[in-house]
């Protein structure tokens, strides 16, 4: 239902190098983004995948420098037209936010002003950004885009008149009006039911097609990566240790992180045998352990993991892998 | 399904109605579902289905309408205060946000240990002792007794919230999305934690979940819920291959799942309903999923369905539940446009 086209043009639109990103006291940080590097072309779906804590929130908020609070960017840059994001000024990153890249957030009912009508809180970001163009006419068209019904009258609710689902339509709506040349969706679906999750993922991929934006997902769920992403990148402590095509990086995973995190996920057809999970917890990030983040908890891990940390290698054709004793194709066991 | 005489729970006709502002919000309208000694029984639908609501019925934490609860073999549906405690201690409670549901000042012993002083068990040094052996038996050390909630994880907080549960010796969990805030490669943790602890200590389950995944792995059982009602009741192994009721086809649809995603035939299959589900203080002419039904005909707009059992142990309220099990296009593929 979802076509991904198999090639997507061969055009960065965002480069991130290096990103190293920290919060709290110098002495003692939380390094919450460490050596992260991507890039996302054209009209391409590129996931980043995590479990809570993994920085993956952080880093796209990176790439309209949206991060604030103590927190500080010790290494790397986010390329966007040839310009260095983390040293706008901000009138560039006035123009950066909404017109080129806009943002999708997790709760819409958090995200949305609970005293203004959805319609005129549209409508600021139309009087913001774009010239010439009817306010009105132009929410009209956004609200329908989105697939609302009756936008007229929907225009002038409030957001607590309407469902989880409408209001993250509201939120895509607004998200487009300025028709941004990449979408940042954090978690776009998590907060909804299962059907509305289907109707909001149908939309993204719809709009997608039709007005050609790139889209950064972010997200745990390894079953909606298949389905929506182009590419993945699979975050850890702040790190990537897995890239490559999605469809072929879920059924080929190198790095024993995501083996583990995919032999984890309950499925709904083949046998119910006991699941394997992976022991442990994720490490805080201010008390990181030395050499491979994730040694603690690796099920293949042996003495020199412990060591210096493994690099992010090529492994392959677009793939690569942070791992010194990656699983190589074979040698899955059978689920 | 186990025989009637085998059966722990017994709920018949249950009715759950929340009313303000002149309406009346019907919560569980006439729900009836058994669960068996040692069996896990899931129940599953979106959320405001009412499914939370019917396990807190069912412990009688929220007032009922009507109906009975039947807990090995006594009426609870009617119990003061008093013998609900008595209740209580053999069916207990896990809650899904294990960040909410600890007390941020009491140390997690004194949390446990509270469970066992409002039931009255042992004095001082028992139940120091058993709060000890509850924290082995979940899979954490007896020496976290003296740290307070916030120094663990999510998923120990939900091993702590089980320990909690197991205090008073139960014979019946009621589990309200025990792993739905948690991490992925904790989730297994914990599933797994739950299943040890059936084996080892006998245990029922009423599983409340809408991950129709998480509900496979773990139940023998299940239910799915639409609008305060039972919609399909299926053994586990049955309903993922013959799903007879639409909004049974329509949720395993929508479920992102790996497999299904990388094989080639299950991207064209995803059933995307309309519409959200209708606020349960309208009452709905006919079948009450008709609004955003893919396969609705006019009938189903005027005759309520029946709940029937369509082959063995397998039930069904969809006007064409008997098609639908022999139906070509089981699983996962689209119905024909009509």
């Amino acid at each position: 239902m979802f076509d991904v086209p198999e090639t997507a043009m061969k055009n960065p639109i965002i480069e991130v190098k290096n990103l190293g990103l920290h919060f709290g006291p110098a002495s003692r940080p939380v390094r919450a983004v460490d050596g992260v590097s991507f890039s996302i072309d054209e009209g391409e779906t590129v996931a980043l995948v995590g479990e809570s804590g993994c920085g993956k929130s952080v880093t796209a908020l990176s790439l309209a420098k949206l991060v604030s609070g103590s927190s500080r960017y010790v290494s790397g840059s986010v390329m966007y037209d040839g310009k260095d994001v983390l040293q706008m000024e901000e009138s560039e990153l006035r123009w950066l936010r909404g017109n080129e890249i806009s943002f999708v957030f997790q709760e819409p009912g958090m995200s949305l002003n609970p005293v203004f009508r959805v319609g005129s809180q549209i409508a600021e970001a139309i009087r913001l950004h774009r010239k010439g163009v009817d306010v009105h006419d132009e929410v009209l068209r956004l609200l329908q885009l989105v697939g609302i019904p009756a936008p007229e009258k929907r225009m002038r609710s409030y957001p607590h008149e309407m469902s989880g689902g409408m209001q993250q339509r509201v939120m895509i709506a607004m998200a487009l009006a300025c028709q941004p040349r990449l979408l940042v969706a954090d978690e776009p679906t998590t907060a909804l039911d299962v059907t509305i999750q289907a109707q909001i993922l149908e939309l993204l991929s719809e709009l997608q097609k039709q007005l050609g934006m790139a889209i950064l997902l972010i997200t745990h769920n390894l079953g909606l990566v298949a389905d929506v992403a182009h590419s993945v990148n699979v975050m850890y402590a702040g790190r990537i240790v897995e890239r490559g095509p999605s469809r072929e990086l879920l059924r080929n995973p190198e790095h024993p992180y995501t083996h583990g995190l995919l032999a984890a996920v309950p499925r709904l057809t083949g046998s119910v045998g006991r699941l394997k999970s992976i022991d442990g917890s994720v490490p805080h990030l201010a008390q990181l352990p030395s050499g491979c983040k994730f040694h603690p908890r690796c099920p293949k891990r042996k003495p020199d993991c412990e060591g210096v940390e493994p690099e992010l290698r090529e492994s392959g054709e677009n793939r690569a892998v942070r791992c010194y004793y990656p699983v190589k194709q074979g040698q899955h066991e059978e689920r | 399904m186990k025989n009637d005489s085998g059966s722990l729970l017994k709920v018949d006709d249950l009715r759950v109605y929340f009313r303000s502002y002149g309406q009346t919000v019907r919560a569980v309208d006439g729900v009836s579902l058994k669960v068996g000694r040692g069996e896990t029984v899931g129940l599953v639908g979106e959320s405001g289905c009412g499914k939370s609501t019917l396990g807190n019925a069912i412990l009688r934490l929220v007032d009922i309408e009507s109906g009975s609860l039947d807990f090995d073999g006594t009426d609870i549906s009617s119990f003061a205060k008093r013998r609900l405690t008595e209740f209580r201690e053999k069916a207990q409670m896990v809650f899904q946000d294990p960040f909410q549901s600890l007390n941020p000042r009491m140390t997690v012993g004194r949390a446990i240990e509270e469970v066992l002083y409002v039931h009255r068990k042992g004095d001082r040094m028992e139940r120091r002792r058993k709060v000890a052996q509850l924290l082995e038996a979940v899979g954490l050390d007896a020496s976290f007794a003296d740290r307070y909630p916030h120094e663990f994880s999510g998923g120990q907080r939900q091993r702590i919230g089980i320990a909690r549960a197991l205090a008073v010796d139960p014979v019946l969990l009621i589990a309200d999305e025990p792993v739905s805030a948690l991490d992925v490669s904790v989730q297994v943790q914990i599933l797994n934690l739950l299943k040890d602890l059936q084996k080892n200590f006998n245990l029922s389950f009423l599983f409340i979940a809408h991950d129709l995944a998480v509900v496979r792995y773990m139940c023998d059982r299940i239910l799915v819920m639409y609008l305060g009602r039972i919609v399909e009741e299926s053994p586990a192994s049955e309903l993922y291959d013959c799903a007879c009721h639409p909004y049974t086809e329509a949720l395993l649809s929508a479920i992102p799942d790996v497999d299904r995603s990388l094989s080639d035939k299950g991207k064209q299959a995803r059933i995307v309903l309309s519409g959200d589900v209708p606020s349960p203080t309208m009452v709905t002419p006919g079948c009450p999923f008709h609004q955003r039904c893919h396969r609705v005909r006019p009938e189903c707009k005027t005759n309520v369905p029946v709940f029937r059992e369509i082959s063995p142990g397998h039930f069904s309220a969809c006007h064409f539940a008997e098609e639908l099990m022999g139906k070509e296009d089981a699983g996962f593929r689209i119905p024909d446009a009509g």
